[in-house]
């Protein structure tokens, strides 16, 4: 997964170093904040570490080895951005002294294996994990779980990445400049190494330590897991975590985000929605296209981005993204407003009448 | 030979008889059986022969590896030559100049004079040639290689097909010229990106990278945090090592993959951490004890000579004209 040089173009190059150097320095910072001074040598020794865990083998079935990266491993035992500096720190010894994976690559492959892969990993196993003691099993399976995900999100990002290549970047006789391959063969070929042996040697280094440290070192455990029981007798019984409509929109909206790049995969048009000129009309029967759609179809001209589109630009990905971008903040835009609109109407009663009261909470209820 | 050091003088035995002109490099310091074996050692077991062996040989292998790399890098960054005469921050700044033309350029001609040039600088150098070469041809950019001949294919990369293959579909397909020039494009790029690299880091001490680094205004706090990892890089690797040796002096026969090794190996990762954690409390406490107060102060012993801003004023040039070269040779 480690990209060298020379496969991506210097404009993907930047933009992953535009995402990986704030992020770094965020994590910084946020670690700082919560080991304070302790932070250098704990975070030299996790780099240390991380950088010899990718040097570990993991014994596969075919009598083989395969690496593992580590980086859900460290998220789980010490949070998520003490794991991106350690990963970053890792990937650019790999890049310095060895030669794996590129200087100008450097930003998406931190991008790739020190931002998404220990973020989604993480996320994974505190949502399988949820409130549950310590030492239970559960926590075990959700750190597997977390680790075949979060690599499988970090490879798919690597195979987008190298898929947009030929498209973006190539020259007039459709020489492609950087990796030649199509989304349509970068995926497949990342995914099927990932999502049947690469993901499954992370969640063996993950669920294994885990229940390794559960067993010998539970202190280690509770470095990241401030008041969590740890066993089953010490759990308290404690109110159920409410899950709140906006981190879930969130959290769609997000999914939704990442999938974008699938849109450009799906091949022909959807049933209905073709122009008039496009209507197999000697199938249907007909003999001109029909008096009524001919008159109404192209009623509105004046649409922002024609097509998903805007003017004629050579390169009709960026288009796609950017219309992609803005629907998706003006539809935010647009329910945010309407919620806040129906909570202003719905909340205003409450204070007027007692009659009113009950009317204003069935329809509060029902906005939520 | 009376003042000579004993660790000198034990360099100067190991010496083949004879007139020395040049001091080979591989011998000057580190023990020659340490060197031999396999190069070019890859952490993500994605480059070099893929043998199967016990995970455990591996792990010992790949370690010992690491130590050599390590090594050998530093014995070449300390033999005089060219390159190691030019301060680390024009080294660094001319790298990432050299590395976005390179990355620019569209013709292949012009990438491999560009590589001509780096062995020439690395002849100068004293980097050996032989490893050079092997170095950044026998493993990444043939491993690249194989990757990329699927593309020149038409069903990848359609364009005009000048070998003709088999019909399918009543379709040709075959090896297209354009499939041809991206692939022999990509190969090209990425060996003189790997040379570049290599010539860097192989002619620079670590200690001084990471100073050119912090002269750049990268955070000092990333600079510290990275050369302290490096040290611990060793000494744990040297806990690494243990486990396993022991674990092979426990062992009879040969290793089986299966549940049982792979709970070893997790478990000998959650080991390392358990001691990586208690290690990092004490270093925290010897160095607050010794005034550490979460600030880092680097002694800064760089000037900037003549010479280097000569060197700088080539390599500005040489992108210059690489890229221009390109656009003059047309699109």
């Amino acid at each position: 997964m480690h990209i060298p040089d020379g496969y991506l173009s210097p404009a993907t190059c930047a933009v992953g170093f535009a995402v990986a150097v704030p992020t770094i320095i965020v994590a910084s910072q946020r670690v700082q904040r919560t080991v304070k001074v302790r932070n250098v040598p704990t975070l030299a020794v996790l780099a240390a570490v991380a950088f010899l865990v990718m040097m570990f083998n993991v014994p596969i079935p075919d009598g083989t080895t395969a690496h593992a990266v580590g980086a859900v491993l460290i998220a789980i035992l010490l949070g998520p951005w003490a794991a991106v500096i350690a990963v970053s720190v890792a990937l650019l010894f790999q890049a310095l002294l060895f030669g794996d994976g590129g200087v100008l690559a450097y930003g998406v492959n931190v991008t790739n294996m020190a931002i998404i892969m220990p973020f989604v990993g993480y996320a994974v196993y505190k949502a399988i994990a949820a409130r549950t003691p310590l030492t239970s099993g559960r926590r075990v399976v959700a750190a597997g779980i977390g680790g075949y995900v979060g690599i499988n999100a970090a490879a798919f990002a690597a195979a987008v990445e190298l898929g947009i290549q030929p498209t973006l970047f190539h020259a007039a006789d459709g020489t492609p400049l950087y990796s030649p391959y199509h989304l349509a063969q970068t995926i497949p070929a990342m995914m099927l190494a990932h999502l049947t042996v690469a993901g499954f040697v992370e969640a063996a280094i993950c669920a294994g330590t885990v229940a390794y440290l559960q067993r010998a070192n539970v202190p280690l455990l509770q470095v990241n897991h401030p008041g969590v029981p740890l066993t089953a007798q010490d759990a308290r019984p404690s109110a159920r975590r409410r899950v709140r409509p906006w981190h879930v929109a969130v959290a769609v909206v997000g999914l939704m985000v990442v999938l974008t790049p699938l849109g450009l995969l799906a091949p022909g048009g959807a049933f209905g929605e073709d122009a008039p000129g496009d209507l197999n009309l000697s199938g249907l029967g007909l003999r001109s296209v029909p008096e009524g759609l001919a008159r109404w179809n192209g009623f509105w001209h004046s649409a922002l981005f024609q097509g998903y589109d805007y003017g004629n630009d050579p390169h009709p990905w960026v288009g796609y993204m950017v219309s992609a971008l803005v629907g998706i903040a003006v539809v935010g835009a647009s329910v945010l407003l309407l919620v806040w609109v129906v909570n202003r109407v719905a909340r205003k009663p409450r204070t007027d009448e007692e009659q009113t009261v009950n009317v204003a909470h069935e329809s509060k209820t029902s906005a939520s | 030979m009376t003042s000579v050091t004993p660790d000198r003088a034990l360099a100067v035995d190991t010496r083949p008889p004879g007139p020395v002109t040049t001091p080979d490099p591989q011998t000057a310091q580190t023990p020659r059986w340490l060197l031999e074996g396999e190069m070019a050692m890859c952490p993500c077991g994605c480059v070099g022969r893929r043998k199967k062996g016990s995970f455990v040989e591996k792990t010992l292998d790949g370690s010992a590896g690491l130590l050599r790399h390590v090594m050998f890098g530093q014995d070449v960054a300390q033999s005089p030559g060219f390159l190691q005469r030019v301060d680390p921050r024009v080294k660094l700044v001319s790298l990432l100049l050299l590395l976005v033309a390179a990355a620019v350029v569209r013709h292949i001609s012009v990438l491999l004079t560009a590589y001509v040039l780096t062995l020439l600088v690395a002849r100068a150098s004293a980097v050996p040639v032989g490893f050079f070469v092997k170095r950044v041809w026998l493993f990444v950019p043939i491993f690249t290689g194989i990757v990329v001949i699927p593309a020149t294919f038409s069903f990848i990369t359609p364009g005009e097909i000048v070998v003709p293959l088999w019909t399918w579909n009543g379709q040709q397909v075959g090896i297209t010229a354009q499939g041809l020039q991206a692939a022999g494009l990509i190969v090209s790029r990425v060996a003189l990106s790997i040379s570049l690299v290599v010539l860097l880091t192989i002619t620079t001490p670590w200690v001084e990278l990471l100073s050119a680094l912090r002269a750049l205004h990268v955070p000092r706090m990333f600079v510290l945090v990275v050369g302290m990892a490096y040290r611990y890089i060793f000494l744990l690797l040297g806990s690494v090592t243990d486990m396993y040796e022991s674990r092979r002096a426990r062992q009879v026969g040969a290793e089986k993959h299966d549940g049982a090794s792979r709970a070893f190996v997790s478990s000998t990762a959650g080991a390392l951490l358990s001691k990586s954690h208690q290690l990092s409390e004490e270093v925290h406490m010897a160095m607050v004890a010794r005034g550490f107060r979460g600030d880092a102060k680097t002694l800064s012993g760089f000037d900037l000579r003549r010479a280097d801003y000569v060197f700088l004023a080539v390599v500005v040039t040489v992108s210059a004209v690489i890229v221009l070269g390109d656009h003059l040779l047309g699109l």
